[in-house]
């Protein structure tokens, strides 16, 4: 028993600013994340979050609207807060793990292919992410980030659906 | 990590399948409490080539097939339970009758597990279209977890 190797297991949480991705974080660390300093299996989480992209408006718009460039800046200083926000949340709920080792990766693009690259350029064993929970029409309306990354990533994918209270 | 979580696996005979138990067993290992559930649906029998000649199928046909189907199930149990046992997890083994998508689910309330872990068998957008996706369908209607392990190219 005591020449077994250690297990290193990287575990990729992808977040955003909904309730359902803190809870499939939190439910992460209940239930798949080894906290122990004995013990044969060594995690490394990694918390993913996608920012949207910077829109670019060009001036051959037919409304010939033009955003001015500080309206633009301003966007994406937004944009950049939420990230900042979300990063600040998920690493506070991460904060009580001892042996853990806690990473954070912010991508700029569209949700969905920004994790897909990420769990690969980071080499994740396994991705987690919550749902929001759509019915058929809002998914096929908004899309889902959850649905596409189950199909196109290589690894496994947990998902985790917050139960309605 | 607080106490072992129920998991419950569910096979059927495609290679991902036994992937995806291999490599349950292998990641998940901390996490599994005894016994670790696997969950086999055997799908209906369909009889809708038969009726065509005979007009109803006859019993011993629909015995016959019942039986062979049956065999199936538990060899592909017994297999499976094996490779748990090699790997030093105590398996128990399930199965019921009926369409994949729902019994899974069904089962997975039944037993109130923590985690229910399938393979998938990535299917294209327009076959999952057309031939329906199992896993789709238990991640959007399964009340747990789901965790989807497809076979790496």
């Amino acid at each position: 028993m005591a020449d077994e190797e250690v297990r290193e297991r990287r575990i990729v949480v992808a977040v955003d600013e909904s309730e359902q991705s803190m809870y499939a974080l939190s439910w992460c660390l209940e239930n798949l994340v080894c906290d122990s300093e004995s013990g044969n299996v060594k995690d490394t989480l990694i918390l993913a979050f996608a920012r949207p992209p910077r829109t670019v408006y060009t001036a051959l718009d037919g409304t010939g609207y033009l955003f001015s460039t500080e309206v633009v800046d301003s966007m994406e200083k937004y944009s950049l807060e939420v990230a900042a926000s979300v990063i600040a949340k998920a690493t506070a709920i991460c904060k009580d793990l001892k042996h853990v080792k806690v990473d954070t990766k912010v991508g700029c693009g569209d949700a969905r292919d920004v994790i897909c690259d990420m769990v690969e350029k980071v080499g994740g064993d396994i991705l987690v992410m919550g749902s929001h929970g759509y019915g058929l029409i809002k998914r096929a309306f908004l899309g889902s980030v959850s649905n596409h990354c189950a199909q196109n990533v290589k690894c496994p994918v947990l998902i985790v659906k917050k139960p309605k209270a | 990590m607080g106490e072992k979580k129920k998991i419950m696996l569910a096979i059927d005979e495609s290679d991902v399948s036994h992937y995806a138990l291999e490599w349950a067993l292998s990641f998940l290992k901390p996490t599994i409490s005894s016994p670790l559930l696997l969950f086999h649906a055997q799908p209906l029998p369909s009889f809708s080539y038969v009726y065509a000649g005979y007009g109803t199928a006859p019993t011993e046909l629909i015995q016959s097939v019942q039986e062979h189907q049956t065999k199936i199930t538990e060899a592909l149990l017994e297999r499976a339970k094996e490779i748990c046992a090699r790997e030093g997890v105590i398996a128990e083994t399930l199965t019921e009758l009926g369409d994949p998508k729902d019994v899974i689910c069904a089962a997975a309330e039944k037993f109130g597990v923590d985690l229910l872990v399938l393979g998938s068998r990535g299917l294209s957008t327009l076959q999952r279209t057309f031939l329906g996706s199992v896993s789709n369908y238990c991640v959007h209607h399964a009340k747990c977890p789901v965790l989807v392990v497809k076979k790496p190219a």
